[in-house]
């Protein structure tokens, strides 16, 4: 008799129904927080009864003491921002010698000897190029520029972190964010975006409330990161340095610099205010920011942490994204269509647009070559500006990466490639405003788990950094 | 030469436009069948709103609710009849079983979509009702039904309106317009009325929401007065009338005057949580409830970050940084040993 129990157990379903709804209606305020409330009070009677502590429920005044200064109104700006001079003082000055050993070693020795050794072996001479002047030297370049500043930077970041300051430079710029519509621990994510973006892509993990995570993520480019230090530096040196006399020409190199970086973190706020108005306001946001008790750093786990996690986990994608890369390059200044190299018929199509926003070609063609990392750029520009205009000789052959430490030399051979101050001065504001490199993409893929956010991350700076671009060009234009 | 570039743009943009499904003409198509779908049904949720508060659905009400022309809204009434939707008894516009079933759902599709909107994403109060007056007509019947299922089955919707559950009969809006409430005697918040739409959105940039206790402190002819959330608030009489309140029974002025919200407090002070107001919701207030914000607990103002907001409390041992915005749904009964 299967059917009458089905009708008997649904008449009991319905009644059981009904007796629910009962007490539904009977439950005063939302059944959830009745809930929460009665597992903290289950929870706190459990801990008197089973646990004793010596500290009371107040903080050591130790602590207390450390917050009052740092958190105050008169220190606790100064000293966040000598702090972070700090750090990147050691950063810049103590990842000179292991680049230039690296360098040295991976690059100036390694690649000539490689050379040597694939000839010895009677590699063909395509093969030798693809792999060795290509896919090695683009690596062993990335490798070199890129390692010891983060091998420096990490540790430096994660030892603050351990430290428990970190969460108090949120509390103190919270403010600030909160005006953009972010969130304070933006700030740390924004840091850490000055080492490298793919970095602060996966720190913005800390900042729990999902609308400003993806504000974080998205405008984590804004922070010029490593490897687009050397770029602003040399052009700032070579176009901005020489725009003055000779004794101020240092002054104003490091001046249009800081001026860049601010611009970024303008960017940072202004792109963050319009994005939590706009893209991102349907969702979801909640503040909190815990703020734990200071604790002596654990040093050795650490550096070890810092080295495994952050530097070599990113070292391992910028390297996997570079193999390709190199040979890329390679094969774009050594095939042939017709006369010219590929590379040659690129920049001769990218050049009309490139002229708008005052960059050229050259510049435009290496930005989508050198995309797995923002340290090849210099290197790829000079590799293609030897090719396109046509004097391999000055440069290592074609489609061999190399760098030049005259710099008389160098600003010859760029005015040779047609450029003016113009193009200095929007290589400086390009670089700063572009799609992030492969690395950071492929991380905020991983973080985000949406192709729409990671075109979003590559689209909207680009857009951003074509359009000044195009303004100071037309400004330029209109004043000379 | 350049014929052949022209014939194939010109192909392309016919195909654009026949394209079955995905075409212009099609979507254009299905655009109105959707609008004039709506209009039926949003006439239908009018009658049954009019008919819940007791009053009276006319062809200047429908057409006044739908801003339609009287003629276009004499037209619209004639389809729903036809449609065996409504019929006139003596002149009096009356829902037909068929009728009402399909209005009550469209008032539960549009209270669940705003509590969904509320619970579960970051859009604010303003951008809800818009967002919810399309969805209503979107959602089938069993979409309605899992969307309850997964925001447990709301009751009460972030206005401070019923959810119907199928079948039930829609029941009159609670409470009475803040128009008709006596000053000096205190009152909740039961209503807000979202539109229009600027009306709503300044008062709950006040904070005015369903659940908070209000109290008129004087009345003009083109003002009220109004306390509520620990703050005194300047009303028009056209902004009190979208306000619906009910009145609260054994709470004076004094104490709802006297209450106090945590961010008022001084730092270094403590006091132990009352309640979390209710117009504190969604993600904001399960994030409070998780980090230990719950009634009854002791919480200290332990300092201030340099801009004043947001500043960091001492709760159940840890130190947690809450910004003004959430400590003020916080209610909280300072301890006297405390005040320093």
């Amino acid at each position: 008799m299967p059917e009458t129990a089905d009708k008997a157990l649904s008449s009991e379903v319905a009644e059981l129904l009904r007796t629910v709804q009962q007490y539904r209606q009977r439950i005063q305020a939302d059944l959830h927080e009745q809930v929460v409330a009665a597992i903290y009070a289950h929870a706190e009677q459990i801990a008197a009864r089973a646990v004793c502590s010596s500290v009371g429920p107040k903080r050591p005044t130790l602590d207390q003491k450390i917050d009052r200064i740092v958190t105050s109104r008169l220190w606790g700006f100064p000293i966040m921002f000598a702090l972070f001079a700090l750090m990147f003082w050691i950063t810049i000055s103590g990842s000179n010698v292991p680049s230039a050993f690296l360098a040295e070693w991976l690059v100036e020795r390694g690649h000539p000897w490689l050379r040597d050794l694939t000839l010895a072996w009677g590699w063909p001479d395509w093969l030798r190029g693809l792999t060795i002047d290509g896919m090695y030297l683009a690596t062993a370049w990335v490798v070199s520029v890129m390692l010891p500043p983060m091998a420096i930077f990490f540790p430096l970041f994660t030892l603050l972190e351990d430290l428990g300051y970190l969460p108090r430079v949120a509390f103190n710029l919270d403010a600030l964010f909160r005006k953009a519509g972010a969130h304070g621990k933006q700030a740390m994510s924004l840091m850490m975006g000055f080492g490298c973006n793919a970095a602060g892509v996966v720190s913005t993990r800390i900042i729990d409330s999902p609308r400003e995570r993806l504000i974080a993520i998205l405008t984590n480019n804004f922070s010029v990161c490593n490897g687009r230090w050397p770029t602003q530096f040399l052009m700032a040196t070579l176009f901005v340095g020489a725009l003055v006399p000779a004794p101020w020409s240092s002054l104003a190199a490091a001046g249009a610099v800081t001026g860049v970086a601010l611009l970024g973190v303008l960017m940072t706020f202004v792109v963050s205010w319009a994005l939590s108005r706009t893209v991102l306001k349907g969702q979801p946001s909640a503040f909190s920011l815990e703020l734990p008790p200071y604790r002596p750093p654990r040093v050795w786990q650490t550096l070890y942490t810092s080295l495994l996690d952050r530097t070599i986990f990113v070292l391992w994608r910028a390297v996997v994204f570079a193999l390709p890369a190199g040979a890329l390059i390679w094969l774009s200044a050594n095939v042939h269509i017709g006369n010219d190299t590929l590379a040659a018929h690129l920049v001769r199509t990218l050049d009309p647009v490139a002229i708008w926003v005052g960059l050229n070609g050259v510049i435009l063609l290496a930005y989508v070559l050198a995309i797995p990392a923002n340290e090849i750029v210099i290197p790829t520009i000079l590799m293609l500006t030897v090719v396109v205009t046509g004097q391999p000789e000055a440069g290592a052959g074609a489609g061999v990466l190399f760098e030049v430490e005259d710099q008389n030399v160098l600003r010859t051979l760029l005015v040779q490639g047609g450029w003016t101050t113009l193009t200095g001065l929007n290589l400086m504001l390009f670089s700063l405003l572009h799609n992030p490199c492969s690395t950071t993409l492929y991380t905020i893929y991983k973080e985000t788990g949406s192709w729409r956010w990671t075109l979003w991350a590559a689209l909207l700076p680009t857009a951003i950094g074509l359009s000044i671009c195009f303004l100071t060009t037309c400004l330029y234009r209109a004043c000379t | 030469m350049y014929w052949i570039f022209w014939a194939a743009v010109g192909i392309l943009a016919v195909l654009i436009a026949v394209w079955p499904r995905q075409g212009v003409v099609a979507r254009w198509c299905r655009a109105r069948r959707l609008a004039s779908r709506a209009r039926r049904e949003d006439a239908l949720k009018h009658i049954l709103k009019t008919e819940a508060n007791g009053r009276e659905a006319t062809l200047e009400s429908v057409s006044g609710a739908l801003q339609l022309s009287p003629r276009k809204t004499a037209g619209l009434l004639a389809e729903l009849e036809s449609g065996g939707l409504i019929h006139f008894e003596g002149g009096r516009m009356q829902l037909s079983d068929q009728g009402r079933e399909l209005a009550t759902h469209v008032v539960r599709a549009h209270r669940l979509w705003e509590s969904y909107l509320a619970e579960q994403t970051g859009l604010t109060e303003e951008q809800w009702h818009r967002q919810a007056e399309r969805q209503e007509h979107l959602l089938s019947r069993q979409q309605a039904e899992a969307l309850a299922a997964q925001l447990g089955h709301p009751r009460i919707d972030p206005h401070g309106d019923t959810i119907p559950e199928p079948g039930d009969t829609l029941p009159a809006d609670r409470g009475s317009s803040l128009n008709s409430l006596q000053p000096d005697a205190p009152a909740v918040i039961t209503h807000v009325e979202d539109e229009p739409q600027t009306l709503y959105a300044r008062l709950t940039r006040e904070g005015l929401r369903p659940g908070v206790k209000v109290c008129i402190l004087e009345r003009t002819p083109n003002m009220v007065r109004l306390w509520g959330h620990g703050r005194e608030h300047l009303l028009s009489p056209l902004e009190a009338q979208s306000i619906g309140v009910e009145p609260l029974k054994g709470l004076s002025l004094k104490e709802l005057q006297s209450q106090v919200f945590l961010h008022r407090l001084q730092p270094g002070q403590t006091a132990r949580i009352v309640e979390l107001s209710p117009a504190c919701r969604g993600m904001e207030r399960r994030r409070l409830l998780d980090l230990g914000f719950v009634p009854g607990t002791v919480v200290t103002v332990d300092m201030a970050s340099p801009m004043g907001d947001p500043r960091a409390y001492r709760v159940r041992g840890t130190t947690v940084a809450l910004r003004h915005d959430q400590a003020r749904w916080i209610r909280v009964e300072p301890l006297a040993s405390s005040v320093p």
